[in-house]
């Protein structure tokens, strides 16, 4: 059996029970050489992503290829800095304790374990494994009213999200015949292979993975969670499971159901639509700025599904890079929401940023480059996220999609420099804390990328279109 | 199998949408909630073990297998974070789920 | 023959059941409900052939879960009749929800059919010559032994999970210290006397006082701060 073909996620795993072990045996406080632990077993885990070679193993449950690779590395560089800008938060707010790093360690192995599947079934343990891990880092801060609230709310919802998809995948099962992508394919490219039963067990399916990336139908849980969490977690949430649940996304659609593509296309229009003109709109009243990142969050799945929706490689392409091009921008600027705080209690309103540009003109800089990047302001890495997907539907015809994502652009524009403004323009606000450096290393690390995108993206852009290939090859 | 597949998938149905109406039935009892989401997973075990039964495929059964184990933890966790809610707030009332709104 | 009029009266208990689960004004019928509908799932199951998964569902579900379930309806010292106002309210906006989805799933079952390839494409075809429990002991740690290994790693983050949420430290726990047992010698403990023939306890002094009585005191001061919620 090619059993080293999951040897990253088994490594991850292994390590993820070491330093479980090392943690309870530990005599003094574990959670910061835990941490470090972690940190250095995702690296491994990059090192060994990147050396396994293709193929599939474990009686075609799982399988390796450049499209695995790639989102693999894009979820372990979203936790890793996710992880990094825990590390102050949790032990000002009493909550650094060493079982976050290994929830987040294990929600890790979950992801990757999805994004590798070739099966119903792996693709259905893994998210729960992710999910489970998430619920329990959403309530970590257990005396806070709101991160149990948020935490409520998302298991709630997530298990219905997930208890439907199950019934979708059970129905595929049955009608079917096979819960492996392979066989699906060859039996739904069969003539008379999409019974009703199976269109129906599929639209379940994708009702489910929309609620994975909080897109529109199914976004309800999105801005308490993303309130209510503490911060590290929002940041968590934000990323790497929205990338896994992408790709499972773009992965089952393409692969097993890629033959019946003209009975989803629409729904994936529909729910990309929606979700573009639900987060332009509703973000524009928001003042807490967690909330706010909450809809900018569905805002740009919508434009992510773009990519799907047009059903071409360059869509698909086009949305690898805008999920790339979405978890650097958002980790920096969810690094300076973690930021402020003002005598040692944390605020989240916009009108505390205040005259930020004043009092600590390094944040406020790296805020802008942030905001103008999500507003797509050229030569910024997020108006080449859009320009990816946008010219990818105009190529496929898709234009009322292009044209209602460049207006719904506009109108996030709005808001984004809204805030631009609060910042440079308004009377000073009293100075925050001083920062701490790990925060300033991590808003640094992704404005360097935000900014100098246009410089390296040769390789990304290389990389996406191998991954893309995989999916239509 | 000794009874028809349709038959199954029938009972199982009926028992999804009891699992949903739970759901939305129940907007104040956060464990009934909890109790609607195993239906909703009995459902599909009853689904999955039919179609294995009819298809002559052990796969099924193997899934069914995963599907209690996963039902399990997430019973457990359910009810820890309905513990910790408890706690903080001194009810387990789905409406009281809204000191962030807007 | 049998089968089906088996099927059928267990069918309508696990809906019936079902049914009060959601329906319930107290919670503890709603979990012996559950309980219920599980062992008339298992029974279901049986007539399908899985007995091993009948077996597992009721030692898993009404062994585990179900009284995990009434372990913190218990537990939680809830009012119950208070909760139960806001049913009527929701239940016209949870009957239109649930019949747009029946009639949605009796299209979708009305309508089915088998992929033609279903029959070739089977990852496991069950074995005639084996029992059911050997049949899937064969396939599970062979062919979906990853699967199970993910399987026991979700147990893992859900045994984590539990405890990181609920476990609280208290002061006033007595624990174990083995290094103190350990190190207890018979002298500090022990004492021998000679016993008068007749004499009660009291008039010889070996009834010794309590070491430590902090420990009772706390103990007691503890009871009604954990009570109330935090």
């Amino acid at each position: 059996m090619n059993w080293q073909i999951a040897l990253p996620e088994i490594v991850l795993a292994l390590s993820g029970m070491a330093i479980l072990l090392f943690g309870v045996l530990y005599r003094r406080d574990a959670s910061v050489p835990c941490n470090m632990l972690t940190l250095g077993a995702f690296l491994v885990a990059a090192f060994l992503v990147l050396s396994t070679p293709d193929g599939s193993g474990y009686g075609d449950l799982f399988v390796v290829d450049a499209f695995s690779r790639f989102v693999k590395i894009l979820i372990l560089a979203g936790a890793a800095l996710a992880l990094m800008l825990s590390f102050d938060y949790n032990r000002h707010e009493g909550i650094a304790r060493f079982e976050f790093p290994v929830l987040i360690l294990f929600a890790v192995v979950g992801m990757m374990t999805m994004v590798s599947a070739a099966n119903l079934m792996t693709l259905y343990l893994g998210l729960e494994l992710q999910l489970i891990s998430l619920y329990v880092v959403t309530a970590f801060n257990r005396t806070a009213i709101r991160s149990s609230e948020a935490a409520l709310k998302y298991f709630v919802l997530g298990a219905l999200a997930s208890g439907l998809l199950l019934y979708g995948i059970s129905l595929v099962y049955g009608f079917a015949g096979s819960t492996s992508f392979a066989a699906l394919a060859s039996a739904l490219n069969a003539p008379g292979g999409a019974s009703p039963g199976l269109v129906v067990g599929i639209v379940f399916v994708i009702a489910g993975l929309v609620f994975e990336v909080s897109a529109v139908p199914f976004h309800m849980w999105t801005p308490d969670v993303y309130e209510g969490a503490p911060t590290p977690v929002t940041v968590f949430i934000g990323t790497a499971p929205k990338v896994a649940g992408m790709a499972l996304l773009l992965r089952t659609l393409s692969t097993p159901f890629g033959h019946l593509s003209l009975d989803w296309r629409l729904l994936i229009e529909l729910v990309s639509l929606g979700s573009m003109i639900l987060g332009a709109l509703a973000a524009i009243g928001q003042t807490n700025f967690k909330r706010l990142m909450a809809y900018s969050a569905i805002g740009h799945m919508g434009y992510t599904l773009i990519g799907l929706a047009a059903g071409t490689e360059a869509g698909l392409r086009g949305a690898l890079i805008y999920l790339v091009v979405y978890v650097f921008m958002n980790v920096g600027i969810f690094a300076g929401i973690i930021a402020m705080r003002r005598h040692g209690r944390v605020f989240e309103q916009i009108s505390d940023l205040a005259g930020l540009a004043r009092t600590d003109p390094a944040l406020a800089l790296a805020f802008a480059v942030f905001l103008f990047s999500m507003a797509g302001i050229p030569p910024l890495a997020g108006f080449f996220g859009k320009l990816y997907v946008f010219l990818a539907a105009v190529q496929a015809g898709m234009w009322t999609l292009a044209i209602i994502g460049v207006l719904t652009s506009v109108v996030g524009a709005y808001y984004y420099i809204r805030i631009v403004k609060v910042m440079f323009m308004d009377a000073p606000a009293p100075a925050i804390d001083q920062r701490p450096a790990m925060v300033s290393f991590v808003a640094a690390a992704t404005g360097l990328f935000t900014v100098f995108f246009v410089l390296f993206s040769a390789p990304i852009v290389a990389a996406a279109q191998a991954a893309a290939q995989v999916l239509f090859g | 199998m000794p009874v028809g597949l349709g038959h199954y998938l029938a009972v199982s149905a009926i028992l999804l949408v009891l699992g949903v109406f739970g759901i939305f039935l129940n907007r104040k009892n956060v464990i009934i909630i909890l109790m609607s989401i195993e239906l909703i997973l009995l459902s599909v075990n009853l689904n999955l073990v039919a179609f294995s039964a009819s298809l002559g495929d052990l796969v099924g059964q193997v899934f069914t297998m995963f599907v209690l184990t996963v039902a399990a933890a997430e019973a457990a966790i359910g009810l820890a974070i309905v513990v910790v809610y408890f706690r903080n707030r001194g009810s387990i009332e789905v409406e009281d789920v809204t000191m962030m709104k807007g | 023959m049998i089968a089906t009029i088996g099927f059928y009266v267990f069918a309508v208990i696990l809906l019936a059941s079902a049914t009060m689960v959601v329906t319930a004004r107290n919670p503890v019928h709603s979990v012996l409900f559950l309980i219920l509908a599980f062992f008339n799932a298992a029974a279901l199951f049986l007539i399908a052939g899985a007995e091993f998964l009948a077996m597992i569902l009721i030692i898993v579900y009404v062994g585990a879960v179900a009284v995990l379930f009434l372990f913190v309806v218990m537990m939680l010292d809830v009012n119950f009749a208070e909760l139960r106002e806001g049913v009527q309210r929701y239940a016209p906006v949870g009957l239109v929800v649930g019949l747009i989805l029946l009639f949605e799933l009796g299209l979708v079952l009305t309508g089915w059919h088998f992929a033609p390839s279903a029959a070739e494409i089977r990852m496991s075809p069950t074995p005639t010559a084996l029992s059911n429990t050997a049949a899937l002991g064969n396939v599970l740690y062979t062919r979906y032994i990853f699967l199970f290994q993910l399987a026991g790693l979700i147990l893992l983050v859900a045994m984590i999970g539990a405890i990181v949420l609920t476990h609280r430290e208290r002061g006033t726990a007595r624990r174990q210290r083995i290094g103190r047992q350990n190190a207890r010698q018979p002298e500090e403990t022990l004492a021998m006397l000679n016993v008068a023939l007749g004499a009660g306890i009291d008039e010889i002094g070996i009834l010794r006082p309590l070491p430590d009585p902090a420990p009772v005191g706390a103990e007691s001061h503890a009871l009604p701060h954990a009570a109330e919620p935090h």
